[in-house]
């Protein structure tokens, strides 16, 4: 987490490049068959509950069983490795990139996460707030609610097994939250942003300095 | 207070004279012993208190005590209660515990590999539902994951905790369970919604043999997971070759979820989601929801209720 920003490097670097590029990786072992082409645009998961797929970016085949991956966010195929189709590849296999284009609400939050404690989720499941934190949230407002280290912050659901978990970072208060209750969340996937107090007048600069040049940028 | 004891050696016994010669007769005959070998530590230790503020609160007490101790804890510690004072379900549902139901926790040290693990709650479905079909409740079906019903009223709920001790940094699981057998009379809240045993049969039942039978279905059912991931370790499939695991084919035959239009959520009493027709269950344990815009999502977490 540093404390200082170099907020004209890193306009520039946004306003040279305003995208992310997210990489694909083969989710198991299995036979590849692509499903998109060199630059065709593709599409995120949507739906109120993100539940309808993303476009469908490649099928792994293993033993019989095939699978259909979507692509997790919008954006062209910038880059494929055309070479995997029809190979047996391991898990982990890097097969294409996306190439993401940001908007200012994004950017905010990429120079952000330089600067927050990201709180990361264990295991792929479904996240709710403690009931004493959701509480505190629900009076105060998530940013006045300061959480210390070893306090429990969720409870994690997964097939009807409920885990809390507990707080491991630095105390601060709870500047972004990036989970919906009830929608699964990828192992390591941050679920929240944890800002020191000293900190918050940092973040407000961030948040204030990218709204007022960012049009003028793109 | 109940007139027997629950004991370790009472569990073994009825393994021995009843539910091993049944499994022999049945589907797995060569390898009955194995598997319940395996799952031999469910009931290891059983203890029987005449009541209890909730089962799962002593559990997690009885884990501190014993660390706080340097002890050990025995893996398939059972707790059980004639009834409980302070019982809740999930979130903040009551569940009405008094005297006459099976009510308990077991104390579940995790040592199955992850997909495994994803698959214990459908073992604990699949035991209650056996224990009520084998008791005369033929009509006993399983709602994903493991909600029992009989008639569509609910016989039998379980709750799932996971923690690490604080000082052993071993992952516990306080497996949680709640059997309506003879207990008759339920609060205007769930009368509509819940039924017991008794209700269902008409008469009542030995709670000890009932209670037996379902701790010895769970040692069956559990060691089943263990079993299959073994097999499947050494062999590179489950135990029925192009089959599927042995635990899912039996949650399949007991569950009447695949078909249904349901009402999902994560927690559907207080804010159902979406509605969607049961299509399956994923071969590691997740329900399979076709969406009325034809969508297919595969769930791990929630709950559903039948339309």
């Amino acid at each position: 987490m540093s404390n200082e920003i170099d907020f004209d490097e890193i306009l520039g670097k946004y306003r040279l490049d305003p995208y992310n590029y997210v990489d694909i990786f083969s989710s198991q072992t299995g036979v590849v068959n692509f499903k998109v082409e060199k630059g065709n645009g593709v599409e995120a998961p949507g739906g109120e509950w993100m539940h309808i797929p993303g476009t469908a970016l490649y099928q792994i085949t293993r033993e019989r069983n095939p699978k259909i991956v979507g692509s997790p966010i919008n954006g062209i195929v910038s880059e494929l490795h055309a070479e995997l189709e029809g190979q047996f590849v391991e898990a982990g296999e890097k097969l294409m990139t996306i190439r993401h284009p940001l908007k200012k609400k994004e950017i905010i939050e990429n120079i952000l996460q330089e600067v927050l404690y990201l709180f990361p989720a264990p295991e792929k499941a479904k996240y709710f707030f403690s009931l004493d934190i959701q509480a505190r949230i629900e009076k105060k407002g998530a940013r006045s609610v300061i959480i210390k280290p070893g306090e429990e912050i969720f409870t994690m659901s997964l097939m009807k097994r409920d885990t809390p978990v507990f707080y491991n970072g630095e105390q601060g208060a709870i500047h972004s939250i990036y989970f919906k209750p009830g929608i699964s969340i990828d192992q390591g996937e941050p679920l929240i942003g944890v800002c020191a107090l000293e900190k918050l007048p940092l973040i407000q600069k961030v948040i204030t300095r990218v709204r007022a040049e960012w049009d003028n940028m793109s | 207070m109940a007139a027997y004891r629950l004991s370790a050696d009472g569990l073994k016994s009825y393994i021995t004279e009843i539910e091993l010669p049944m499994r022999r007769a049945g589907s797995l005959p060569g390898v009955t012993e194995t598997i319940f070998r395996y799952g031999a530590f469910v009931g290891s230790v059983i203890t029987h208190y005449p009541k209890l503020d909730r089962a799962m609160t002593h559990a997690r007490g009885h884990i501190a005590v014993a660390e706080q101790e340097n002890r050990s804890v025995a893996n398939g510690t059972t707790i059980i209660a004639d009834y409980l004072t302070g019982s809740k379900g999930r979130f903040t549902r009551t569940w009405h515990a008094p005297a006459g139901g099976l009510w308990g926790s077991i104390i579940y040290v995790n040592t199955l590999l992850p997909r495994s693990r994803l698959l214990l709650p459908l073992a604990v479905g699949v035991a209650c539902c056996e224990a009520l079909r084998d008791s005369g409740a033929k009509k006993s079906v399983i709602r994903w994951i493991n909600d029992v019903l009989v008639d569509g009223l609910k016989i039998g709920g379980f709750l799932m905790e996971s923690f690490h001790g604080a000082d052993s940094g071993e992952e516990f699981f306080l497996i949680g369970f709640g059997i309506n057998v003879n207990n008759m009379a339920f609060p205007d809240a769930l009368k509509d919604l819940a039924t017991s045993l008794s209700r269902h049969l008409g008469h009542s039942l030995d709670l000890e043999i009932f209670t037996y039978c379902f701790l010895a279905k769970l040692q069956w059912n559990i060691g089943l997971l263990y079993f299959e991931e073994e097999h499947f370790s050494k062999e590179g499939h489950w135990l029925r070759s192009g089959g599927r695991h042995c635990l899912l084919d039996r949650w399949s035959e007991l569950s009447d979820s695949v078909g249904k239009q349901v009402v999902f959520g994560f927690d559907v009493v207080k804010k159902p989601q979406f509605e969607a027709k049961v299509i399956g269950i994923s071969d590691d344990g997740g329900l399979q929801l076709s969406l009325n815009d034809g969508t297919v999502i595969t769930e791990y977490s929630g709950e559903i209720r039948y339309i």
